[in-house]
C-alpha cells in the first residue's frame, strides 16, 4: 500500500507528536476531574507515549540528520520508561507498606529513564555533525533552563511567602520538557 | 553578516539541497547562512570556500 493511500494525520512523524500532546491534554483532563484514578491514567499515559513510536523508528533522511533520528529514538524509549516507572513505582507506593530500602529502589524506576533522557541530549550535542543543528537544540535547551530557572525561582519565594503549596522538585523535568519544546516551536516559527 | 551564497549558487544553478549535500550539512544550515540568520565556523567557511572554489573573502562580506 502507498503511503498516499494513509489517512493524512497519520503520514508524518510531526502528527503523531501532536496527537500525542492531545492524549496527553486529555488523559491530565480526566485526571484532575477525578473522572479516573491514578493506575488507569498512567496506564493511558503509557498507552499515549506509544503514540510517539513512529518518530522513534524515523531514519535519518533529508529533513533529520543520523544524530537527530538516534536523539528522537532514544527520547521517546527513555519517556516510555519513565512512564512505566512513575505508573509501577505510584502504585506500589500507594498499594502496599514499603521499607526505605524498597522506596529507594521504586524512586529510582521513574529516575534512571530520566537520566536516559539527560543522557539522549548529551549524546545529541556530542554526535551532531551539524554545527547548526547543534547551535539551535543548544539555544532551545539554555532557553528552557532559563524557563526552569525562573518558574523555580519565583515559585520558590511564592512557596517560602507560603501563598502557594508545596510541589515536589522533579517538576523541573516537564517544565524544562516543555520550555525545550515551546523554544522549538519558536525556532520553526521564525525560521531560525 | 552578509554573504554572496544566493548568487554563487544561482551562477552555478544549485539549490539550496544541492549545495548543502556538498557540504554535508542539512538545508536548514544554508538556508540559515544564506540568510544571514547564522554565521558559519572557521571550518565550514573554508568548507564552503573550497565548494565554490574561491577564497572566504570574495564570499562572506565584512559588517552586518
Amino acid at each position: 500500500m502507498s503511503g498516499t493511500s494513509r489517512p493524512w494525520l497519520l503520514t508524518s512523524p510531526g502528527r503523531w507528536v501532536a496527537l500525542y500532546f492531545f492524549s496527553v491534554v486529555i488523559i491530565a483532563a480526566l485526571k484532575l476531574t477525578g473522572a479516573i484514578e491514578s493506575p488507569v491514567g498512567f496506564i493511558l499515559l503509557a498507552a499515549a507515549t506509544c503514540l510517539l513510536l513512529p518518530l522513534a523508528r524515523r531514519r535519518s533522511d533529508g529533513c533529520i540528520s543520523r544524530a537527530m533520528a538516534d536523539y528522537n529514538r532514544r527520547i521517546v524509549f527513555s519517556s516510555l520508561g519513565y512512564v512505566l516507572g512513575l505508573g509501577i513505582a505510584v502504585t506500589l507506593w500507594n498499594s502496599y507498606e514499603l521499607s526505605d530500602a524498597l522506596v529507594f529502589a521504586i524512586s529510582l524506576l521513574p529516575t534512571v529513564p530520566t537520566f536516559g533522557i539527560i543522557w539522549a541530549m548529551a549524546r545529541y550535542l556530542a554526535e551532531e555533525q551539524d554545527e547548526y543543528l547543534r547551535h539551535r537544540m543548544i539555544m532551545a535547551a539554555l532557553v528552557a533552563l532559563g524557563v526552569v530557572l525562573a518558574i523555580g525561582i519565583f515559585y520558590g519565594f511564592l512557596e517560602m511567602f507560603e501563598l502557594v503549596p508545596h510541589i515536589w522538585a522533579w517538576w523541573v523535568l516537564p517544565v524544562w520538557a516543555i520550555g525545550l519544546g515551546l523554544a522549538q516551536l519558536w525556532q520553526k516559527v521564525r525560521g531560525s | 553578516m552578509k554573504n554572496r551564497l544566493k548568487v554563487l549558487r544561482a551562477e552555478r544553478d544549485w539549490s539550496q539541497q544541492d549545495l548543502a549535500t556538498r557540504l554535508e550539512v542539512s538545508r536548514q544550515s544554508v538556508n540559515a547562512i544564506e540568510t544571514g540568520r547564522y554565521d558559519p565556523s572557521l571550518p565550514l567557511a573554508f568548507r564552503i570556500a573550497d565548494v565554490f572554489g574561491l577564497a572566504i573573502e570574495d564570499i562572506f562580506l565584512r559588517g552586518e
